[in-house]
């Protein structure tokens, strides 16, 4: 990954709209050939970021710069980017072929060149046969899939994502998932997604910048993110964290020592508080899938400590509990995989939980 | 038993509505120069005499002259003004589109009275010019409505995308918004053209020696004896807006198919 080189810089980028601070210095590199993802509520500066790459924003101050070129002053329609619009913005008047095959108009290619690369193209969407058809005919999913072909017909450096997957049903945005994976690796392109379905973002990205109100709180691979979020936000956006109020006493040598609630005194590794002090008061995160409900004659592999069940919430392959932990006041969640012949248990139902401190984030 | 009242109503109204256009071509073809029941037998002497008027020609000309103009300036004024209200913001947006929707409703008496004295100050000639310049002016409100319609259910991305896959500002008009714009343009002519062609006041006023058809036909109805040949003429406008009609919504319907729209009704 360190050898790639750099496709995209953002050097200290701020945009205004009128008092409106939309992005507020942001610093990034984006390399060729990644799978890069912009993740962030509705309102975060997630689009307008994507936007200034394609030119259709202009940025207050700072750089955009695209394979090592500034763009200030370079209009859309001139740089290496294409994207896919969350809209689709499928031409209606089109056919499926005109549509895929608009941005090659330039080129003034003889119609036999031009047929066989928007075949191409339409096949590697899986579209093949249907370039006739009108564009209004089609499917949302078809739409993305004409959409998709239509940028990448002209071979851009970068594609850039609008939130593509949006407007499709579940099962067809999990096909999509996998079939837009599948295509980055195949054609090697630059792809940069905006998305706001954490999932989506973990599933898809060789890396993610977590953003909140035009700022990036977090930039790291989809496993760092999720196991080492950098603050309680980016902590609660990307799935679910426990929190334990907790407190640090002492520090030294990279080990810190926590005094939690729940699990009272522990130490951990200096790594597992990848975040700044934000002086919002100290707490021990984990994630529900990291600790277990003991079962008779199981024995933890690592910590146990004694809770009561409050709630349990039943998913066919998994079961939510939500416990109480001895010396707690809130409940935390637990999921756990359900397992042929084991039961799921009962509200009120003491038992042990095992836990591990290698799995606790600390956040300050 | 219950009296259909509902019912009642909407015959009444739509014999009020229509009985009239059916009595032109009754007359038309009515073989006396009185217009009175009863009918007394069939000829086609009226569209003879009608035919051979020149007078009627000149100012059918003149008025197809004056709708033509009117409805193609109106429109690419309304093009220009649905476009800038639509994609743009500027400062005195609304105060400028209401002073341009504003003759919509302001008595075409004082538009033609205050365009005639303005004009006959400068020392304009009146001629069939002249009548243009008051149509453009009433047709232009029209235009606009109907074109700000069409401009803004226009999705935006289109047209960022077509400028995203290389085009420039103008070609992306011209390949993605003009087309997609199209019956909305083409309503709009027909109506700018219908209203031109109807007109009175203003061509009245400020057509000087010229006449157009509105003007000519009142002012035969001053003599008795060419009312049957206005009726004659009559029934061919009827005709004629029939075709008209017929082909704009064919081309709506056709549009509409092609883009995959919903109907949502006629083409007004």
């Amino acid at each position: 990954m360190n050898e790639r080189p750099t496709m995209i810089e953002f050097q200290d980028v701020h945009k205004y709209y009128g008092d409106y601070h939309a992005l507020r210095g942001i610093n990034a590199t984006i390399k060729a050939g990644e799978f890069f993802s912009l993740l962030g509520p509705s309102g975060c500066g997630k689009t307008t970021l994507l936007r200034t790459i394609a030119g259709f924003e202009e940025i207050s101050s700072g750089a955009v710069l695209i394979d090592g070129k500034h763009m200030e002053g370079v209009p859309a329609n001139q740089r290496p980017t294409n994207m896919v619009f969350q809209s689709y913005a499928i031409f209606p008047h089109l056919t499926v072929e005109e549509n895929v095959g608009f941005g090659l108009r330039r080129e003034r290619l003889a119609k036999d060149v031009l047929a066989r690369r928007v075949g191409e193209a339409l096949e590697m969407v899986g579209l093949k046969g249907y370039g006739a058809r009108g564009a209004h005919a089609l499917s949302g999913g078809q739409r993305q899939r004409v959409a998709l072909a239509r940028a990448l017909i002209l071979k851009p450096k970068v594609l850039l994502l609008d939130e593509p997957l949006s407007a499709l049903d579940k099962k067809m945005r999990e096909q999509m998932q996998v079939e837009l994976i599948k295509l980055q690796r195949q054609v090697g392109i630059t792809f940069i997604l905006v998305t706001h379905d954490q999932e989506e973002a973990l599933v898809m990205s060789d890396r993610i910048a977590v953003m909140f109100e035009g700022e990036i709180a977090q930039l790291a691979d989809p496993e760092t993110l999720y196991r080492r979020p950098n603050s309680r936000k980016v902590a609660d956006f990307i799935g679910t964290m426990n929190f334990m109020p907790a407190s640090v006493v002492s520090e030294s040598g990279g080990r810190i020592e926590v005094d939690t609630q729940g699990f009272g005194r522990v130490e951990i590794d200096a790594a597992q508080a990848p975040g700044a002090t934000t002086g919002n008061g100290t707490s021990i995160g984990f994630r529900p899938e990291t600790l277990t409900v003991l079962f008779e004659g199981q024995v933890a592999a690592d910590r146990e400590c004694m809770a009561t069940i409050e709630e349990v919430v039943y998913f066919g392959d998994m079961t939510y509990y939500d416990v109480r932990l001895d010396g707690m006041q809130t409940p935390v969640r637990i999921s756990m995989r359900n397992v042929f012949g084991r039961p799921v248990l009962d509200i009120g139902t003491r038992t042990r939980v095992a836990w591990s401190p290698g799995a606790l984030v600390l956040f300050r | 038993m219950k009296i259909p009242v509902l019912r009642i109503y909407t015959i009444g109204y739509l014999i009020f509505l229509y009985a009239p256009i059916l009595l032109l071509p009754l007359f038309a073809f009515n073989d006396s120069k009185v217009i009175a029941f009863p009918l007394s037998g069939f000829t086609t002497q009226w569209f003879a005499q009608m035919w051979a008027d020149e007078q009627m020609f000149n100012s059918f000309k003149n008025s197809l002259i004056v709708a033509g103009s009117a409805s193609v300036l109106a429109t690419t004024f309304g093009v220009f003004a649905a476009r800038a209200s639509t994609r743009y913001n500027f400062p005195g947006k609304a105060g400028i589109l209401g002073l341009i929707m504003l003759p919509l409703v302001l008595p075409e008496m004082i538009v033609a009275m205050s365009l005639l004295v303005v004009l006959l100050a400068v020392g304009v000639p009146l001629s069939i010019f002249t009548i243009i310049l008051g149509h453009v002016l009433i047709c232009t409100p029209f235009a606009v409505a109907i074109l700000t319609s069409a401009f803004q259910s226009l999705d935006r991305s289109l047209e960022e995308a077509a400028y995203d896959l290389g085009e420039t500002a103008w070609s992306t008009f011209r390949l993605i918004i003009l087309p997609l714009v199209m019956p909305g343009i083409i309503s709009s002519l027909l109506i700018a053209f219908t209203i031109s062609l109807d007109e009175f006041i203003i061509a009245f006023f400020l057509g000087g020696n010229e006449t157009t058809l509105s003007v000519y036909i009142f002012g035969q109805f001053r003599f008795p004896a060419k009312v049957p040949a206005i009726m004659a003429l009559g029934t061919v406008l009827v005709c004629l807006s029939i075709c008209l009609l017929t082909i704009a919504e064919y081309f709506r319907r056709r549009g509409i198919a092609k883009t995959g729209a919903k109907d949502t009704g006629g083409f007004l």
